[in-house]
Protein backbone atom coordinates (compact mmCIF):
# COMPACT_ATOMS: atom_id res chain seq x y z
CA UNK A 1 0.00 0.00 0.00
CA UNK A 2 1.58 3.35 -1.20
CA UNK A 3 1.85 6.06 1.72
CA UNK A 4 -0.40 8.48 0.35
CA UNK A 5 -3.00 5.64 0.57
CA UNK A 6 -2.23 4.69 4.18
CA UNK A 7 -2.52 8.74 4.91
CA UNK A 8 -6.07 8.96 3.50
CA UNK A 9 -7.23 5.86 5.19
CA UNK A 10 -5.66 6.99 8.37
CA UNK A 11 -7.75 10.45 8.01
CA UNK A 12 -10.74 8.94 6.61
CA UNK A 13 -11.13 6.99 9.87
CA UNK A 14 -10.40 9.61 11.65
CA UNK A 15 -12.88 12.35 10.65
CA UNK A 16 -15.60 9.39 10.46
CA UNK A 17 -15.08 9.09 14.33
CA UNK A 18 -14.97 12.90 15.16
CA UNK A 19 -18.43 13.10 12.99
CA UNK A 20 -19.66 9.87 15.47
CA UNK A 21 -18.94 12.28 18.51
CA UNK A 22 -20.25 14.88 17.15
CA UNK A 23 -23.24 13.69 16.04
CA UNK A 24 -23.89 12.09 18.97
CA UNK A 25 -23.58 15.60 21.00
CA UNK A 26 -25.61 16.63 17.96
CA UNK A 27 -28.95 14.21 18.72
CA UNK A 28 -28.31 14.83 22.65
CA UNK A 29 -28.79 18.46 22.36
CA UNK A 30 -31.99 18.36 23.79
CA UNK A 31 -31.02 16.72 26.36
CA UNK A 32 -28.08 18.38 27.16
CA UNK A 33 -30.05 22.02 27.05
CA UNK A 34 -32.43 20.44 29.21
CA UNK A 35 -29.63 19.24 31.70
CA UNK A 36 -27.88 22.54 31.57
CA UNK A 37 -31.02 24.47 32.50
CA UNK A 38 -33.02 21.71 34.90
CA UNK A 39 -30.28 19.87 36.50
CA UNK A 40 -32.52 19.75 39.29
CA UNK A 41 -34.73 17.27 37.86
CA UNK A 42 -32.23 14.56 36.71
CA UNK A 43 -30.65 14.46 40.49
CA UNK A 44 -31.83 13.03 43.84
CA UNK A 45 -34.23 15.37 45.61
CA UNK A 46 -32.83 17.24 48.25
CA UNK A 47 -29.39 17.78 46.83
CA UNK A 48 -27.92 21.00 46.92
CA UNK A 49 -28.32 23.09 44.12
CA UNK A 50 -24.12 24.19 43.89
CA UNK A 51 -22.85 20.46 44.35
CA UNK A 52 -25.50 19.99 41.12
CA UNK A 53 -23.74 22.77 39.01
CA UNK A 54 -20.05 21.47 40.20
CA UNK A 55 -21.11 17.89 38.87
CA UNK A 56 -22.20 19.52 35.78
CA UNK A 57 -19.73 21.56 34.78
CA UNK A 58 -17.47 18.99 35.99
CA UNK A 59 -19.10 16.12 33.40
CA UNK A 60 -19.03 18.95 30.65
CA UNK A 61 -15.71 20.08 30.88
CA UNK A 62 -15.00 16.62 30.90
CA UNK A 63 -16.58 16.58 27.62
CA UNK A 64 -14.41 19.25 25.89
CA UNK A 65 -11.32 17.91 27.11
CA UNK A 66 -11.69 14.81 25.37
CA UNK A 67 -12.59 16.12 22.76
CA UNK A 68 -9.81 18.43 22.55
CA UNK A 69 -7.05 16.17 23.57
CA UNK A 70 -8.58 13.73 20.40
CA UNK A 71 -8.09 16.58 17.65
CA UNK A 72 -4.92 17.20 19.15
CA UNK A 73 -3.97 13.46 18.92
CA UNK A 74 -5.58 13.29 15.46
CA UNK A 75 -2.73 16.00 14.36
CA UNK A 76 0.13 14.51 16.17
CA UNK A 77 -0.26 11.13 14.81
CA UNK A 78 -1.11 12.52 11.66
CA UNK A 79 2.32 14.05 11.36
CA UNK A 80 4.05 11.84 12.68
CA UNK A 81 2.95 9.40 10.55
CA UNK A 82 3.80 11.63 7.39
CA UNK A 83 7.22 12.26 8.91
CA UNK A 84 8.34 8.66 9.17
CA UNK A 85 6.67 8.28 5.94
CA UNK A 86 8.62 10.40 3.97
CA UNK A 87 12.20 9.68 5.86
CA UNK A 88 10.98 5.73 4.95
CA UNK A 89 10.86 7.13 1.40
CA UNK A 90 13.65 8.91 1.50
CA UNK A 91 15.73 5.71 2.05
CA UNK A 92 14.27 3.71 -0.26
CA UNK A 93 14.63 6.41 -2.65
CA UNK A 94 18.57 6.42 -1.98
CA UNK A 95 18.68 2.81 -2.02
CA UNK A 96 17.10 2.16 -5.30
CA UNK A 97 19.00 5.50 -6.94
CA UNK A 98 21.81 3.61 -5.93
CA UNK A 99 21.06 0.12 -7.01
CA UNK A 100 20.16 2.08 -10.55
CA UNK A 101 23.17 3.60 -11.04
CA UNK A 102 24.98 0.47 -10.17
CA UNK A 103 22.72 -1.59 -12.93
CA UNK A 104 23.17 0.90 -15.14
CA UNK A 105 27.01 1.27 -14.77
CA UNK A 106 27.76 -2.19 -14.72
CA UNK A 107 25.39 -3.87 -17.34
CA UNK A 108 27.04 -5.70 -19.98
CA UNK A 109 25.05 -4.07 -22.89
CA UNK A 110 26.64 -0.01 -23.22
CA UNK A 111 23.71 2.43 -22.21
CA UNK A 112 24.18 6.31 -22.83
CA UNK A 113 22.26 9.10 -21.97
CA UNK A 114 21.76 12.06 -24.04
CA UNK A 115 20.81 15.55 -23.63
CA UNK A 116 18.42 17.09 -25.95
CA UNK A 117 21.15 17.97 -28.26
CA UNK A 118 21.92 14.11 -28.70
CA UNK A 119 24.92 14.69 -27.00
CA UNK A 120 26.73 12.26 -24.40
CA UNK A 121 26.07 13.12 -21.25
CA UNK A 122 26.23 9.52 -18.59
CA UNK A 123 27.59 6.58 -20.88
CA UNK A 124 28.08 3.37 -18.48
CA UNK A 125 30.95 1.21 -18.44
CA UNK A 126 29.83 -0.90 -21.33
CA UNK A 127 29.65 1.81 -23.42
CA UNK A 128 33.33 3.25 -22.65
CA UNK A 129 34.46 -0.48 -23.37
CA UNK A 130 32.47 -0.39 -26.64
CA UNK A 131 33.90 3.12 -28.19
CA UNK A 132 37.16 2.39 -25.84
CA UNK A 133 37.54 5.69 -24.77
CA UNK A 134 37.71 7.94 -21.29
CA UNK A 135 34.59 9.15 -20.35
CA UNK A 136 36.18 12.89 -21.22
CA UNK A 137 37.04 11.67 -24.36
CA UNK A 138 33.07 11.07 -24.87
CA UNK A 139 30.98 13.08 -23.26
CA UNK A 140 29.52 16.32 -24.63
CA UNK A 141 30.07 15.07 -28.36
CA UNK A 142 26.97 13.92 -30.37
CA UNK A 143 26.00 10.72 -30.53
CA UNK A 144 25.08 10.11 -34.12
CA UNK A 145 29.03 11.87 -35.11
CA UNK A 146 29.78 7.96 -34.49
CA UNK A 147 27.97 6.29 -36.97
CA UNK A 148 29.99 6.07 -39.93
CA UNK A 149 30.82 7.94 -42.89
CA UNK A 150 29.07 5.22 -45.24
CA UNK A 151 25.93 6.84 -44.23
CA UNK A 152 26.02 9.85 -43.45
CA UNK A 153 22.58 10.59 -45.04
CA UNK A 154 20.72 7.87 -42.61
CA UNK A 155 22.92 9.52 -39.40
CA UNK A 156 21.00 12.78 -40.13
CA UNK A 157 18.16 10.97 -40.45
CA UNK A 158 18.13 9.21 -37.00
CA UNK A 159 19.25 12.52 -35.89
CA UNK A 160 15.78 14.35 -36.60
CA UNK A 161 13.79 11.62 -35.54
CA UNK A 162 15.64 12.15 -32.04
CA UNK A 163 15.05 15.78 -32.17
CA UNK A 164 11.59 15.06 -32.87
CA UNK A 165 11.25 12.60 -29.99
CA UNK A 166 10.40 9.64 -32.31
CA UNK A 167 11.85 6.67 -30.61
CA UNK A 168 14.29 4.87 -32.28
CA UNK A 169 14.02 1.04 -32.21
CA UNK A 170 16.85 -1.63 -32.78
CA UNK A 171 17.86 0.46 -36.20
CA UNK A 172 20.79 -1.60 -38.02
CA UNK A 173 23.77 0.93 -38.02
CA UNK A 174 27.81 0.66 -38.13
CA UNK A 175 29.64 2.23 -35.59
CA UNK A 176 32.69 3.94 -35.71
CA UNK A 177 35.32 3.51 -32.45
CA UNK A 178 38.51 5.15 -31.07
CA UNK A 179 40.37 2.42 -32.48
CA UNK A 180 38.53 3.00 -35.62
CA UNK A 181 36.81 -0.54 -35.94
CA UNK A 182 33.59 -0.72 -37.41
CA UNK A 183 30.68 -2.25 -35.41
CA UNK A 184 27.30 -3.02 -36.99
CA UNK A 185 24.91 -2.78 -34.14
CA UNK A 186 21.32 -2.18 -33.33
CA UNK A 187 20.48 0.75 -32.03
CA UNK A 188 17.79 1.90 -29.51
CA UNK A 189 17.39 5.20 -28.39
CA UNK A 190 13.94 6.04 -26.18
CA UNK A 191 12.71 9.18 -24.55
CA UNK A 192 13.12 9.80 -21.10
CA UNK A 193 10.81 12.39 -20.01
CA UNK A 194 12.24 14.76 -16.99
CA UNK A 195 9.44 15.41 -14.16
CA UNK A 196 9.19 18.66 -13.64
CA UNK A 197 10.64 20.25 -16.31
CA UNK A 198 9.70 20.45 -19.86
CA UNK A 199 12.98 19.60 -21.83
CA UNK A 200 13.47 15.47 -22.34
CA UNK A 201 16.60 13.36 -22.84
CA UNK A 202 17.56 10.38 -24.19
CA UNK A 203 18.29 7.05 -23.30
CA UNK A 204 20.67 4.79 -26.34
CA UNK A 205 21.25 1.77 -25.70
CA UNK A 206 23.20 -0.41 -28.30
CA UNK A 207 23.72 -4.09 -28.91
CA UNK A 208 26.66 -4.96 -30.99
CA UNK A 209 25.60 -7.82 -33.59
CA UNK A 210 29.00 -7.40 -35.39
CA UNK A 211 29.85 -11.00 -34.71
CA UNK A 212 26.80 -12.72 -35.23
CA UNK A 213 26.81 -10.52 -38.79
CA UNK A 214 30.22 -12.14 -39.66
CA UNK A 215 28.82 -15.61 -38.52
CA UNK A 216 25.60 -15.38 -41.06
CA UNK A 217 28.30 -13.93 -43.96
CA UNK A 218 31.02 -17.18 -43.17
CA UNK A 219 27.78 -19.38 -43.20
CA UNK A 220 26.53 -17.46 -46.29
CA UNK A 221 29.89 -17.71 -48.01
CA UNK A 222 30.50 -21.35 -47.10
CA UNK A 223 27.46 -22.45 -49.06
CA UNK A 224 28.63 -20.10 -51.93
CA UNK A 225 32.01 -21.67 -52.05
CA UNK A 226 30.78 -25.53 -51.74
CA UNK A 227 28.00 -24.43 -54.03
CA UNK A 228 30.61 -23.46 -57.21
CA UNK A 229 33.57 -26.11 -55.85
CA UNK A 230 30.71 -29.48 -55.90
CA UNK A 231 29.15 -27.65 -59.30
CA UNK A 232 32.61 -27.51 -61.13
CA UNK A 233 32.91 -30.73 -61.94
CA UNK A 234 29.53 -31.93 -62.95
CA UNK A 235 29.47 -28.86 -65.04
CA UNK A 236 32.82 -30.22 -66.97
CA UNK A 237 31.10 -33.55 -66.74
CA UNK A 238 27.85 -32.38 -67.96
CA UNK A 239 29.53 -30.43 -71.17
CA UNK A 240 31.70 -33.32 -72.07
CA UNK A 241 29.59 -36.19 -72.54
CA UNK A 242 26.91 -33.76 -74.55
CA UNK A 243 29.82 -33.14 -76.78
CA UNK A 244 31.22 -36.92 -76.80
CA UNK A 245 27.22 -37.98 -77.65
CA UNK A 246 26.51 -35.39 -79.93
CA UNK A 247 28.57 -36.98 -82.88
CA UNK A 248 30.06 -33.57 -83.38
CA UNK A 249 34.02 -35.02 -82.80
CA UNK A 250 33.16 -38.37 -84.35
CA UNK A 251 30.35 -40.81 -84.45
CA UNK A 252 30.72 -42.95 -81.35
CA UNK A 253 29.56 -46.98 -81.67
CA UNK A 254 25.96 -47.59 -80.44
CA UNK A 255 27.49 -49.01 -77.37
CA UNK A 256 29.70 -46.02 -76.65
CA UNK A 257 26.66 -43.39 -77.08
CA UNK A 258 24.70 -45.82 -74.62
CA UNK A 259 27.32 -45.74 -71.80
CA UNK A 260 27.95 -41.60 -72.36
CA UNK A 261 24.29 -41.43 -72.47
CA UNK A 262 24.29 -42.90 -68.86
CA UNK A 263 27.10 -41.15 -67.61
CA UNK A 264 25.06 -37.89 -68.64
CA UNK A 265 21.93 -39.08 -66.61
CA UNK A 266 23.47 -40.00 -64.10
CA UNK A 267 25.72 -36.53 -63.81
CA UNK A 268 22.58 -34.46 -64.15
CA UNK A 269 21.10 -36.66 -61.27
CA UNK A 270 24.16 -35.48 -59.17
CA UNK A 271 23.30 -31.77 -60.68
CA UNK A 272 19.61 -31.90 -59.06
CA UNK A 273 21.03 -33.18 -55.71
CA UNK A 274 23.66 -31.00 -55.35
CA UNK A 275 21.01 -28.15 -56.31
CA UNK A 276 18.33 -29.54 -53.22
CA UNK A 277 21.25 -30.04 -51.04
CA UNK A 278 22.41 -26.52 -50.80
CA UNK A 279 18.78 -25.26 -50.86
CA UNK A 280 18.09 -27.67 -47.91
CA UNK A 281 21.49 -26.01 -46.32
CA UNK A 282 20.62 -22.82 -47.55
CA UNK A 283 17.00 -23.01 -45.67
CA UNK A 284 18.64 -24.83 -42.18
CA UNK A 285 21.39 -22.36 -42.08
CA UNK A 286 18.73 -19.46 -42.04
CA UNK A 287 20.48 -18.39 -45.26
CA UNK A 288 18.05 -18.50 -47.44
CA UNK A 289 17.11 -14.93 -48.80
CA UNK A 290 13.14 -14.53 -49.65
CA UNK A 291 12.78 -12.06 -52.56
CA UNK A 292 9.34 -11.11 -53.82
CA UNK A 293 8.86 -9.47 -56.94
CA UNK A 294 6.17 -9.80 -60.01
CA UNK A 295 5.94 -13.40 -61.08
CA UNK A 296 4.05 -14.78 -63.93
CA UNK A 297 3.42 -18.37 -63.03
CA UNK A 298 1.83 -19.38 -65.96
CA UNK A 299 5.68 -18.74 -67.77
CA UNK A 300 7.17 -20.50 -65.06
CA UNK A 301 5.55 -23.32 -65.29
CA UNK A 302 5.78 -23.62 -68.97
CA UNK A 303 9.79 -23.18 -68.97
CA UNK A 304 9.56 -26.17 -66.53
CA UNK A 305 7.27 -28.47 -68.65
CA UNK A 306 9.85 -27.18 -71.32
CA UNK A 307 12.58 -28.49 -69.42
CA UNK A 308 11.12 -31.98 -68.83
CA UNK A 309 9.63 -32.44 -72.32
CA UNK A 310 11.96 -35.31 -73.08
CA UNK A 311 11.41 -37.30 -70.20
CA UNK A 312 7.40 -36.29 -70.80
CA UNK A 313 7.19 -38.05 -74.33
CA UNK A 314 9.57 -40.55 -73.25
CA UNK A 315 6.97 -42.07 -70.53
CA UNK A 316 3.85 -41.39 -72.89
CA UNK A 317 2.44 -38.80 -70.32
CA UNK A 318 -0.33 -36.66 -70.53
CA UNK A 319 0.16 -33.24 -69.66
CA UNK A 320 -3.28 -31.21 -68.51
CA UNK A 321 -2.76 -27.82 -68.30
CA UNK A 322 -5.60 -25.61 -66.64
CA UNK A 323 -4.04 -22.16 -66.11
CA UNK A 324 -7.30 -20.38 -66.71
CA UNK A 325 -5.47 -17.12 -67.56
CA UNK A 326 -4.56 -17.13 -63.77
CA UNK A 327 -1.32 -15.53 -61.76
CA UNK A 328 0.48 -13.91 -64.87
CA UNK A 329 0.99 -11.27 -62.65
CA UNK A 330 1.78 -11.87 -58.61
CA UNK A 331 3.96 -11.29 -56.30
CA UNK A 332 6.11 -14.00 -55.09
CA UNK A 333 9.68 -15.37 -55.25
CA UNK A 334 10.07 -16.29 -58.84
CA UNK A 335 12.86 -18.53 -58.09
CA UNK A 336 11.58 -20.39 -55.21
CA UNK A 337 8.39 -20.55 -56.03
CA UNK A 338 9.80 -22.65 -59.73
CA UNK A 339 11.86 -24.58 -56.85
CA UNK A 340 8.28 -25.80 -55.77
CA UNK A 341 6.86 -26.23 -58.63
CA UNK A 342 9.42 -28.06 -60.30
CA UNK A 343 9.60 -30.39 -57.45
CA UNK A 344 5.88 -31.05 -57.42
CA UNK A 345 6.07 -31.86 -61.26
CA UNK A 346 9.37 -34.15 -61.28
CA UNK A 347 8.01 -36.17 -58.60
CA UNK A 348 4.65 -36.59 -60.29
CA UNK A 349 6.39 -37.29 -63.60
CA UNK A 350 8.83 -39.94 -61.47
CA UNK A 351 6.03 -41.82 -59.62
CA UNK A 352 3.64 -41.60 -62.70
CA UNK A 353 3.70 -44.94 -64.98
CA UNK A 354 3.95 -44.77 -68.54
CA UNK A 355 1.06 -43.24 -70.04
CA UNK A 356 -0.81 -41.68 -66.62
CA UNK A 357 -1.94 -38.11 -66.48
CA UNK A 358 -0.27 -35.11 -64.85
CA UNK A 359 -2.22 -32.15 -64.45
CA UNK A 360 -1.09 -28.23 -63.43
CA UNK A 361 -4.62 -26.16 -62.02
CA UNK A 362 -4.27 -22.88 -61.10
CA UNK A 363 -7.72 -21.65 -58.82
CA UNK A 364 -8.25 -18.96 -57.46
CA UNK A 365 -11.12 -18.28 -54.93
CA UNK A 366 -11.78 -15.45 -52.21
CA UNK A 367 -8.31 -14.17 -52.66
CA UNK A 368 -6.82 -17.46 -51.97
CA UNK A 369 -4.52 -18.80 -54.93
CA UNK A 370 -3.34 -22.22 -55.13
CA UNK A 371 -1.61 -24.18 -57.69
CA UNK A 372 -2.57 -28.22 -57.88
CA UNK A 373 -0.20 -30.42 -59.77
CA UNK A 374 -2.18 -34.26 -59.61
CA UNK A 375 -0.86 -37.29 -61.39
CA UNK A 376 -2.35 -40.44 -61.33
CA UNK A 377 0.80 -42.28 -60.12
CA UNK A 378 1.59 -44.52 -57.66
CA UNK A 379 0.02 -42.44 -54.87
CA UNK A 380 1.69 -42.77 -50.80
CA UNK A 381 0.38 -45.54 -48.47
CA UNK A 382 -2.29 -44.25 -46.19
CA UNK A 383 -0.18 -45.15 -43.08
CA UNK A 384 3.20 -43.11 -43.90
CA UNK A 385 1.52 -39.77 -45.18
CA UNK A 386 1.74 -38.14 -42.00
CA UNK A 387 5.53 -38.64 -42.50
CA UNK A 388 5.55 -36.98 -46.50
CA UNK A 389 7.20 -33.81 -45.46
CA UNK A 390 9.98 -34.90 -43.38
CA UNK A 391 13.46 -35.13 -44.02
CA UNK A 392 15.09 -38.23 -45.70
CA UNK A 393 11.51 -39.48 -46.09
CA UNK A 394 10.51 -42.17 -48.56
CA UNK A 395 7.69 -44.06 -48.76
CA UNK A 396 7.72 -47.89 -48.80
CA UNK A 397 6.12 -48.31 -52.10
CA UNK A 398 9.02 -46.11 -54.54
CA UNK A 399 11.72 -47.30 -52.74
CA UNK A 400 12.12 -50.16 -54.41
CA UNK A 401 11.47 -48.17 -57.94
CA UNK A 402 14.40 -49.06 -60.13
CA UNK A 403 14.85 -45.69 -61.80
CA UNK A 404 13.74 -43.47 -59.03
CA UNK A 405 16.77 -41.57 -57.92
CA UNK A 406 14.80 -40.01 -55.07
CA UNK A 407 16.57 -38.24 -52.24
CA UNK A 408 13.94 -37.74 -49.57
CA UNK A 409 14.48 -34.13 -49.50
CA UNK A 410 12.21 -32.78 -52.50
CA UNK A 411 9.35 -32.38 -50.69
CA UNK A 412 10.97 -31.45 -47.57
CA UNK A 413 12.29 -28.44 -49.62
CA UNK A 414 9.21 -27.60 -50.76
CA UNK A 415 7.73 -27.39 -47.48
CA UNK A 416 10.44 -25.46 -46.39
CA UNK A 417 10.64 -22.78 -48.85
CA UNK A 418 6.50 -22.62 -48.88
CA UNK A 419 6.96 -21.65 -45.15
CA UNK A 420 9.38 -19.24 -46.15
CA UNK A 421 7.76 -17.10 -48.64
CA UNK A 422 4.39 -17.33 -46.17
CA UNK A 423 2.54 -19.98 -47.88
CA UNK A 424 1.35 -23.70 -47.09
CA UNK A 425 0.94 -27.12 -49.03
CA UNK A 426 -1.47 -29.63 -48.48
CA UNK A 427 -2.15 -32.83 -50.15
CA UNK A 428 -4.60 -36.07 -50.97
CA UNK A 429 -3.46 -39.09 -51.69
CA UNK A 430 -4.76 -42.89 -52.47
CA UNK A 431 -2.39 -45.62 -53.31
CA UNK A 432 -2.52 -47.06 -57.24
CA UNK A 433 -4.93 -44.23 -57.61
CA UNK A 434 -2.62 -41.02 -57.88
CA UNK A 435 -1.64 -37.69 -55.65
CA UNK A 436 -2.65 -34.13 -55.97
CA UNK A 437 -0.60 -31.38 -54.15
CA UNK A 438 -1.77 -28.11 -53.56
CA UNK A 439 -0.07 -25.50 -52.76
CA UNK A 440 -1.57 -22.10 -51.46
CA UNK A 441 0.26 -19.09 -52.12
CA UNK B 1 29.98 -9.11 -97.89
CA UNK B 2 32.42 -9.02 -95.78
CA UNK B 3 30.66 -9.36 -92.62
CA UNK B 4 28.48 -12.19 -93.78
CA UNK B 5 31.74 -14.42 -94.98
CA UNK B 6 33.58 -13.39 -91.38
CA UNK B 7 33.04 -16.24 -88.57
CA UNK B 8 31.98 -14.48 -85.20
CA UNK B 9 34.43 -14.15 -82.65
CA UNK B 10 33.85 -15.60 -79.52
CA UNK B 11 35.87 -15.06 -76.18
CA UNK B 12 35.76 -17.05 -73.46
CA UNK B 13 37.36 -16.47 -69.88
CA UNK B 14 37.01 -19.43 -67.57
CA UNK B 15 39.90 -20.58 -65.53
CA UNK B 16 38.81 -24.09 -66.04
CA UNK B 17 40.27 -25.05 -68.82
CA UNK B 18 38.42 -28.74 -69.44
CA UNK B 19 35.32 -26.13 -69.51
CA UNK B 20 37.14 -23.51 -71.66
CA UNK B 21 38.33 -26.59 -73.91
CA UNK B 22 35.12 -28.04 -74.43
CA UNK B 23 33.29 -25.17 -74.84
CA UNK B 24 35.93 -23.45 -77.46
CA UNK B 25 35.94 -26.24 -79.74
CA UNK B 26 32.15 -26.51 -79.20
CA UNK B 27 31.63 -22.73 -80.59
CA UNK B 28 34.28 -23.44 -83.72
CA UNK B 29 32.32 -26.43 -85.01
CA UNK B 30 29.22 -24.19 -84.60
CA UNK B 31 31.05 -21.77 -87.01
CA UNK B 32 31.96 -19.54 -84.47
CA UNK B 33 35.84 -17.93 -84.43
CA UNK B 34 36.51 -18.83 -80.56
CA UNK B 35 39.39 -18.73 -78.15
CA UNK B 36 39.77 -19.21 -74.61
CA UNK B 37 41.64 -16.91 -71.73
CA UNK B 38 42.23 -18.47 -68.19
CA UNK B 39 41.59 -15.64 -65.88
CA UNK B 40 40.43 -11.73 -65.92
CA UNK B 41 43.62 -10.51 -66.74
CA UNK B 42 44.58 -12.48 -69.79
CA UNK B 43 40.66 -12.08 -70.39
CA UNK B 44 41.41 -8.56 -70.70
CA UNK B 45 44.42 -8.90 -73.00
CA UNK B 46 42.47 -11.42 -75.06
CA UNK B 47 39.49 -9.01 -75.28
CA UNK B 48 41.43 -5.64 -76.45
CA UNK B 49 43.53 -7.18 -78.81
CA UNK B 50 41.28 -9.99 -80.32
CA UNK B 51 37.98 -7.47 -80.48
CA UNK B 52 35.41 -10.81 -79.52
CA UNK B 53 31.64 -10.13 -80.82
CA UNK B 54 30.87 -11.83 -77.38
CA UNK B 55 32.69 -12.54 -74.62
CA UNK B 56 31.55 -15.52 -72.29
CA UNK B 57 33.04 -14.51 -68.94
CA UNK B 58 33.43 -16.55 -65.57
CA UNK B 59 33.15 -15.23 -62.11
CA UNK B 60 35.49 -16.82 -59.23
CA UNK B 61 38.76 -16.89 -61.11
CA UNK B 62 42.29 -16.83 -59.64
CA UNK B 63 44.68 -13.41 -60.18
CA UNK B 64 41.72 -11.27 -61.42
CA UNK B 65 37.66 -12.25 -60.85
CA UNK B 66 35.42 -11.92 -63.46
CA UNK B 67 33.95 -8.66 -61.96
CA UNK B 68 37.13 -6.98 -61.79
CA UNK B 69 37.53 -7.96 -65.31
CA UNK B 70 34.30 -7.10 -66.27
CA UNK B 71 35.13 -3.16 -64.10
CA UNK B 72 38.37 -2.29 -65.93
CA UNK B 73 36.93 -4.02 -69.39
CA UNK B 74 34.05 -0.58 -69.02
CA UNK B 75 36.78 1.74 -68.40
CA UNK B 76 38.43 1.03 -71.68
CA UNK B 77 37.42 2.59 -75.40
CA UNK B 78 36.33 0.06 -77.06
CA UNK B 79 35.29 -2.10 -74.07
CA UNK B 80 32.19 0.03 -72.95
CA UNK B 81 29.68 -1.33 -75.29
CA UNK B 82 31.74 -5.08 -75.75
CA UNK B 83 28.70 -7.23 -75.10
CA UNK B 84 29.53 -9.56 -72.08
CA UNK B 85 27.66 -13.00 -71.19
CA UNK B 86 28.20 -13.77 -67.27
CA UNK B 87 29.05 -17.77 -67.53
CA UNK B 88 29.04 -18.66 -63.16
CA UNK B 89 28.60 -21.41 -61.27
CA UNK B 90 26.86 -19.33 -58.65
CA UNK B 91 23.22 -18.87 -58.46
CA UNK B 92 22.86 -16.41 -55.59
CA UNK B 93 21.15 -13.42 -56.40
CA UNK B 94 23.28 -11.16 -55.23
CA UNK B 95 26.36 -12.11 -57.77
CA UNK B 96 23.41 -12.01 -59.82
CA UNK B 97 22.45 -8.95 -59.52
CA UNK B 98 25.78 -7.31 -59.08
CA UNK B 99 27.04 -8.75 -62.47
CA UNK B 100 23.85 -6.84 -64.14
CA UNK B 101 24.84 -3.58 -62.63
CA UNK B 102 27.98 -3.96 -65.14
CA UNK B 103 25.25 -3.74 -68.38
CA UNK B 104 25.83 -7.63 -69.00
CA UNK B 105 23.57 -9.55 -71.35
CA UNK B 106 23.03 -12.19 -68.85
CA UNK B 107 23.46 -15.08 -66.82
CA UNK B 108 23.70 -18.34 -67.02
CA UNK B 109 24.58 -20.86 -64.52
CA UNK B 110 26.42 -23.23 -65.84
CA UNK B 111 24.39 -26.48 -64.82
CA UNK B 112 21.29 -25.06 -66.00
CA UNK B 113 22.20 -25.38 -69.86
CA UNK B 114 23.57 -27.90 -72.19
CA UNK B 115 26.28 -26.56 -74.72
CA UNK B 116 23.83 -26.64 -77.41
CA UNK B 117 21.24 -24.07 -75.60
CA UNK B 118 24.53 -22.28 -74.94
CA UNK B 119 25.45 -21.92 -78.50
CA UNK B 120 21.89 -20.65 -79.38
CA UNK B 121 21.09 -18.18 -76.98
CA UNK B 122 24.87 -16.78 -78.28
CA UNK B 123 24.11 -16.60 -81.62
CA UNK B 124 20.41 -15.54 -80.61
CA UNK B 125 21.74 -12.44 -79.14
CA UNK B 126 24.56 -11.90 -81.86
CA UNK B 127 21.16 -11.89 -84.59
CA UNK B 128 19.10 -9.70 -82.42
CA UNK B 129 21.71 -6.96 -81.98
CA UNK B 130 23.51 -6.71 -85.33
Amino acid sequence: MSPVKNYLKHLLTSVVILLVLLSTLFLSRNFIKNFISNPQDYFLSGLESAEIYFVTVFIGLTVIFVLISYVIYLLLTNNTRFHLEIWNATKDLALSKEQFKRLYDSAPVPYIMLDKNAEIRGPNKAALRFFSVLPEDIVGKNLFSYLTGEDKEQAERLFDYYKSNVPINRKEVSMITKKGETRIVQLSIFEMKNPGSFSSTGLAMIFDITEQKLLDKAKTEFVSLASHQLRSPLATTKWLTEMLASGDIGELSPKHKEYVDKLHTANEDMIDLVDVLLNVSRIEMGSLTVDMKQTNVEELTESIFGELAFLINKKQINIVKEYNGLFQNIQSDPKLLRIVIQNLITNALKYTPSGGTIAVTFEESSGEKTITVSDTGLGIPESQQGLIFTKLFRADNVRGLNDSQGTGLGLYLVKSVMDSIGGSISFVSQENKGSAFTITL
Amino acid sequence: MDKIKSKKKVLIVDDNNNLTSVLVDKFNLSGFDAMGAVNGEDGLKKALEFKPDIILLDLVMPVMDGLEMLKQLRETEWGKEAKVMVLSLLDEATYIAKAMDSNVYGYIIKTDLSLDGIVKKITDILQSTK
